[in-house]
């Protein structure tokens, strides 16, 4: 597996662990254990998603930083199998 | 939004009627990849479908 390929998988798995604490938080809405798991790993998803645009593309529209050239435009389309 | 009660006193509810215990937050995976790759965070949730009953 490839750096990028390994970081991508990495970004999921936060990312995942971000949604099953939603679930949680969205029943438990007053947990603040629960919340400080949230916002750490919140916080480190965004560092990802950050450093991964910096390397390779932005994942999202918003991350594109772009002066030369449209990142986002050049980033590569869900169905062409990058990542 | 009303606080959650979390002293479930299962004899004062209602009989034929269908409850679900609150989970707690206690802990969540070590290894979150593990955790990923069985579809929660929560080990106190990791019941595996068998194809023939619950897993305890």
């Amino acid at each position: 597996m490839s750096h990028k390929e390994q970081m991508f998988r990495d970004i999921g798995i936060v990312d995942f662990v971000l949604v099953d604490l939603i679930l949680y938080l969205d029943t438990h809405p007053f947990d603040v254990d629960a919340m400080e798991y949230f916002n750490h790993y919140s916080k480190i998803k965004n560092q990802m998603m950050a450093e991964f645009a910096q390397k390779y593309f932005p994942l999202t529209g918003d991350l594109a930083e772009s002066s030369k050239e449209w990142s986002w435009g050049m980033a590569p389309l869900p169905w062409e199998g990058v990542c | 939004m009303q606080d959650y009660r979390f002293d479930e006193h299962f004899d004062n509810y209602p009989i034929a009627m269908a409850y679900i215990p609150w989970q707690h937050f206690e802990q969540i995976f070590d290894n979150l990849e593990e955790a990923y790759e069985i579809g929660t965070i929560f080990p106190e949730l990791n019941k595996p479908f068998t194809g023939r009953r619950c897993v305890e």
